[in-house]
């Protein structure tokens, strides 16, 4: 996204504070939902629709792709940041467990962090999903690009925002 | 169980060549791409099993008043749009009629792997991802270069093999850098079940 596209609608800088919650997001984990899933993002390794398959790699079902987990990530962060912020990095992403069929996938998130980057807004939101069993992806990190108020009202300052999200001159 | 020879120390010796190769780029620089260029079908059947509703992915208008020449990919969407074609003209895919036979070809295993033991469980274990800017629909994506970045021989739940760390940059057809990715996968001989070890 450019400089130039201030009108998106969405979560500007200036809005965001440290610890906030972002809406849990819940995906049931059918086996339509999975089928879908590596049909759309070519992951068509069996183990993720195959239960007979997955039991055989020494799994207990089939259970949801990389891909899909991965993209959780993205659907959590934009339905709370809306059009005008960019993604610009996951780090962090890390399976701990299998995310079985018939279990129900939570992705929860919070603002760990703020920062400007010149006159880019930077914010790092700690995330991780959650099953039945626990934590089982992650916890990791989503850092995006939001558009400043300031920027886009042409009154900019030099402010900079630590990581605790104070401002400090 | 029967007794073998397959002590500790000798399974994890066998991931030795593997560990002795890191750093080395399997791909040798080359571009391996996308089996379909990104366009508005495609990431409008990315987003359904996600529910993930946002315009810029599907409403070419706003797309393009927001600046760009069409709607733009899920950022991570760079996987999905670097595997390639499951299938090409003159292949054959499937040549067994058993239930769960595999595909002939599949860019979805280790099979492509030249060093090391042979092994047939394999999925991924973490991602990071550099999104340097957006993709949009029409362009083509690929993934330059196949580094190996670490190889840790480990047993797990489900078996015996390594966690391997590869790294590759998200290209464009013109060659230009929209993203750097690095992907853990688990490549591992699965357990003999409880009830075939009898």
């Amino acid at each position: 996204m450019s400089a130039e596209t201030p009108l998106l609608e969405g979560r500007r800088f200036e809005d965001v504070a440290v610890g906030e919650q972002l809406p849990v997001v819940e995906l049931p984990l059918t086996v339509y939902r999975l089928v879908m899933a590596a049909g759309s993002n070519r992951d068509f390794n069996s183990i993720h629709h195959n239960t007979e398959y997955a039991r055989s790699t020494g799994a207990e079902e089939m259970y949801a792709n990389t891909s899909f987990l991965m993209s959780s990530w993205e659907r959590s962060v934009r339905d709370w940041m809306g059009l005008a912020g960019r993604i610009r990095g996951i780090r962090g992403f890390r399976m701990r467990s299998f995310n079985y069929v018939g279990d129900t996938l939570r992705v929860i998130a919070e603002v760990a962090a703020t920062r400007l980057e010149g006159e880019t807004g930077i914010v790092e939101i700690a995330i991780r999903c959650e099953n039945g069993a626990g934590v089982s992806v992650g916890p990791g990190v989503v850092e995006v690009e939001l558009p400043r108020r300031a920027a886009e009202s042409g009154t900019a300052t030099t402010t900079t925002t630590s990581t605790t999200g104070q401002e400090t001159p | 169980m029967t007794a073998t020879a397959d002590t500790g120390q000798d399974w994890q010796a066998a991931w030795q060549p593997v560990i002795d190769a890191i750093g080395k780029d399997f791909a040798e620089g080359a571009v391996t791409w996308g089996g379909d260029a990104v366009e508005r079908g495609g990431i409008r059947r990315y987003l359904e099993p996600l529910e993930l509703d946002c315009a810029l992915h599907t409403d070419p208008e706003l797309a393009r008043a927001a600046g760009y020449a069409d709607v733009t990919m899920p950022a991570t969407g760079v996987i999905a749009w670097t595997i390639p074609a499951a299938w090409t003209p003159g292949q054959v895919l499937f040549a067994s009629s058993e239930r769960d036979a595999q595909p002939v070809h599949s860019a979805i295993n280790n099979a492509d792997m030249t060093l090391g033991p042979r092994t047939t469980g394999f999925f991924g274990t973490d991602i990071e991802v550099d999104f340097l800017r957006d993709v949009v629909a029409g362009e083509r994506l690929g993934r330059r270069g196949r580094t190996l970045l670490s190889c840790k021989p480990k047993e797990t739940a489900v078996g015996r093999g390594a966690f391997l760390t590869w790294g590759s940059e998200i290209v464009t057809a013109e060659l230009e850098v929209v993203g750097r990715i690095r992907i853990g996968t688990y490549a591992y001989v699965p357990h003999a079940k409880e009830e075939d070890a009898s």
